[in-house]
């Protein structure tokens, strides 16, 4: 799986040019064309009694962000990358869908929603909508050094978490074809606390023992790719184990996969990839099933 | 006859400005909205002349001018670049492109940074092709 084009969808909020520049390492493993996508949300141009459509108010965004995207352009056409930009108003989920079945990009990068409860919970609802949508790789960014004190590079420690769907195994190829760029790969797999009770301390340490064989077997593979690879086996909560080992070991970046088909409980509280998107501090690339 | 202008733009606004100043000078016009419907729309229709934005979805105007300018049945269309990018931005990008191991373009013909006046443009397009 390789990364030539990336979508880039911001809201000029959480996620600015610095962000896109600290990918631009994958330009050493074939990025060449970015595509910005900014979507005005409805609500800011909607009808309102007395004043109708607020046209004005549309024209004023849109030139706002039609200003940062020739910067942002400039900067990248100078480097000899390829360059797109949308506008529009609407849907945050269905512009980004829209745009990614048009320019059939490798890759959505979105920021996570920060604001306060109640539109984080739908605007977190909207990123997660369209995890569990895409048939694109979907990174969820977020500044490790929000005060700017570092430069940020996602790429160089991710933490790869296994749960051997095949999802996850493609997960792991993506990785693979990123070998140029990465320092080193931490990989891991969690024993579900929901499945270690009522097992004797023999059979959870066996669980371990055969996890532990299975990654060491994931780590030759990267290791005969040239990538440094190191293998973790955590137990308990895989969502909060997973966030922990990624602090533990310095990453940069989670990496997993995404399920094919989602329970209602999931659909109303997220499932484990979904809630790392949006919760996690570190930066989180999921990688869908090939077949959604 | 009346001469004809390929517009390539995302923007309807600017598409539709294009269009009645070139209409208004007596020029036919014909449009396409991104670089990729732009490179069908001049091996169809053939224009004496494209004016070409840079940003666009698809494929950019730098691209796209660069397909032009290396195709040898298509290398002498005319082409005005009417963009937000500055001139000196493109000129930059198609040197990166030519050290990344490209063709040598030549530099477009007459470059206009938006917002452009009907004037301008008017007398533009007709320098170019009469």
């Amino acid at each position: 799986m390789e990364i030539r084009k990336l979508l880039f969808v911001t809201k000029f909020e959480q996620l600015w040019f610095d962000a896109l520049q600290s990918l631009l390492d994958l330009r050493k493993t074939g990025l060449n064309h970015v595509v910005f996508l900014n979507v005005i949300e409805r609500e800011k141009v909607a009808l309102r009694r007395g004043t109708g459509y607020r046209k004005e108010e549309e024209v004023k965004l849109r030139e706002m962000a039609n200003i940062r995207f020739i910067d942002w352009a400039e900067n990248l056409f100078e480097q000899g990358m390829e360059v797109g930009a949308y506008i529009t108003v609407g849907d945050l989920v269905h512009q980004v869908l829209s745009a990614c079945e048009k320019e059939k990009v490798d890759l959505i990068v979105i920021g996570r929603p920060r604001r306060g409860k109640l539109e984080q919970f739908y605007a977190g609802s909207d990123v997660m909508e369209i995890i569990r949508r895409s048939k694109t790789p979907v990174l969820v960014y977020k500044y490790l050094h929000p005060d700017a004190s570092q430069a940020e590079k996602p790429f160089q420690r991710p933490l790869l978490a296994l749960d051997w769907s095949p999802a996850s195994l493609r997960a792991m190829d993506c990785l693979k074809g990123l070998k140029g760029i990465l320092s080193q790969v931490h990989v891991m797999h969690v024993i579900d606390e929901k499945n270690l009770k009522s097992l004797s301390g023999m059979t959870v340490q066996k669980a371990r023992k055969e996890a532990r064989k299975r990654l060491e077997e994931v780590c030759e593979t990267f290791e005969s790719e040239g990538i440094q690879a190191i293998p973790h086996v955590y137990a308990g909560k895989p969502a909060v184990e997973i966030e922990k080992a990624a602090r533990e070991s310095q990453c940069t970046l989670i990496v997993m996969g995404t399920s094919a088909q989602v329970s209602w409980k999931e659909r109303l509280s997220g499932n484990i990839p979904e809630a790392l998107g949006v919760k996690s501090i570190f930066p989180t690339l999921l990688i869908p099933p090939e077949d959604r | 006859m009346s001469k004809k202008v390929l517009v390539v733009d995302d923007d309807p606004d600017v598409i539709t400005f294009n269009v009645s100043v070139l209409e208004e000078n007596g020029y036919e016009a014909v449009t396409a909205q991104n670089g990729e419907e732009g490179l069908k729309k001049i091996k169809e229709e053939n224009p004496d002349l494209v004016i070409l934005d840079v940003l666009m979805p698809k494929q950019s105007g730098i691209r796209l001018y660069r397909a032009l300018k290396t195709d040898k049945t298509l290398e002498n269309t005319h082409v005005i670049i009417l963009s937000g990018i500055a001139k000196k931005t493109f000129l930059r990008s198609q040197k990166a492109l030519t050290e990344f191991g490209g063709e040598e373009v030549p530099e477009p013909e007459i470059y206009l940074e938006k917002p452009v006046e009907a004037e301008e443009l008017a007398q533009a397009v007709k320098r170019v092709i009469g």
